[in-house]
C-alpha cells in the first residue's frame, strides 16, 4: 500500500467567506494561513496548492487584543539612510486593514515558495463588499 | 604467482565511483578528486533521508488523519485515545488511506472510537 499521491486535478478550490467582525487577528490568520493550505481536506499534501479561496470581509473590524492597538509596531525600511519608518497597529487598522490581514497569514504560512500562491488565493476587504459574488463563497465561522 | 599490479584495481574503483557520480553539477560527475567528495557527501544524505522518510510521512498521515476527524467533529488526539481504549489497532498509514479513499468508512472508525470516550 502507497501513500495517496494526490494530482492537481483531485482537489476541489471551493470559495469561503469569512466576516472577520471582532475575531482577534492572529486566531483569524492562523485559521485563514490552514484553510489556505488545505489542512482541513484528508487529502493535504505539503508540496502541493490543494487550499480554498478565502474572502475575508469587515477587516476594518479585526479586534486587537490587549496593548496591541497602540503598542505593538509595524516597521518597514525604505532603504535610504535612517529610513527606518514606523506605525502602530492601531493606524494600520485604520488605514490599511488588508494589509495587516495580509501580513500576519503571510508570516504565519511556511516560507516557501508556495507561500506567494497560498497568498494570492487571500482577498480581503475593509468593508462588508467584496466583487467575488460571481464565485458564490460559501460563509464559513472559522474562529469559535 | 603473477605479479599483481594496481592499475586494473584502480580503474574498477574508479568506474565504479563515476557511475554514481552520473548526473551531479559540473566538476562533480567528471573529476575524480571532486566526484569522490561528492558521491561521498551524496551517500551520506541518502542514509540520512531514509532514515527520516518514515518520519516525515507519519508526519502527513497525522496531518491527513487530523483533517477527517475534523470533518466528523473530534480531535485528533481524542479520537486516537478512542481508538486505543476500543482495542483497534489500525497504523497511521492504514487510517490516512481509509480517510483519503474511503470517507464513509473513515466515519465507521470514529463512531467506533468515539463510543469508547466520554
Amino acid at each position: 500500500m502507497k501513500t495517496f499521491q494526490p494530482k492537481t486535478s483531485d482537489f476541489t478550490r471551493d470559495w469561503v467567506l469569512v466576516d472577520a467582525r471582532d475575531i482577534p487577528l492572529g486566531r483569524l490568520a492562523s485559521q485563514v494561513a490552514a484553510r489556505l493550505r488545505g489542512k482541513h481536506k484528508p487529502t493535504f499534501t505539503p508540496n502541493m496548492d490543494c487550499g480554498d479561496f478565502v474572502v475575508v470581509v469587515n477587516a476594518d473590524q479585526i479586534k486587537l487584543t490587549g496593548r496591541k492597538h497602540d503598542d505593538k509596531m509595524h516597521y518597514w525600511h525604505t532603504g535610504y539612510t535612517g529610513g527606518i519608518k514606523s506605525v502602530t497597529y492601531g493606524q494600520l487598522l485604520e488605514n490599511k486593514p488588508e494589509k495587516m490581514l495580509m501580513l500576519a497569514v503571510k508570516r504565519m504560512l511556511p516560507r516557501n515558495k508556495l507561500r506567494k500562491i497560498f497568498l494570492r488565493k487571500l482577498k480581503v476587504y475593509a468593508g462588508a463588499e467584496h466583487p467575488h459574488t460571481a464565485q458564490q463563497p460559501k460563509t464559513i465561522k472559522l474562529v469559535k | 604467482m603473477p605479479r599483481s599490479k594496481s592499475a586494473s584495481n584502480a580503474r574498477r574503483k574508479e568506474q565504479k565511483l563515476f557511475k554514481r557520480a552520473k548526473g551531479f553539477w559540473g566538476k562533480h560527475k567528471n573529476v575524480k578528486k571532486v566526484a569522490k567528495e561528492a558521491v561521498n557527501h551524496a551517500l551520506d544524505c541518502s542514509f540520512h533521508d531514509r532514515r527520516t522518510r518514515t518520519r516525515e510521512f507519519r508526519t502527513l498521515w497525522i496531518a491527513r488523519i487530523n483533517a477527517a476527524c475534523r470533518l466528523n467533529d473530534i480531535s485528533y488526539s481524542v479520537f486516537m485515545h478512542g481508538l486505543k481504549k476500543a482495542g483497534i489497532e489500525l497504523n497511521r498509514k492504514a487510517l490516512a488511506d481509509i480517510a483519503v479513499r474511503d470517507p464513509q468508512g473513515f466515519t465507521g472508525v470514529v463512531d467506533m472510537a468515539r463510543k469508547h470516550v466520554a
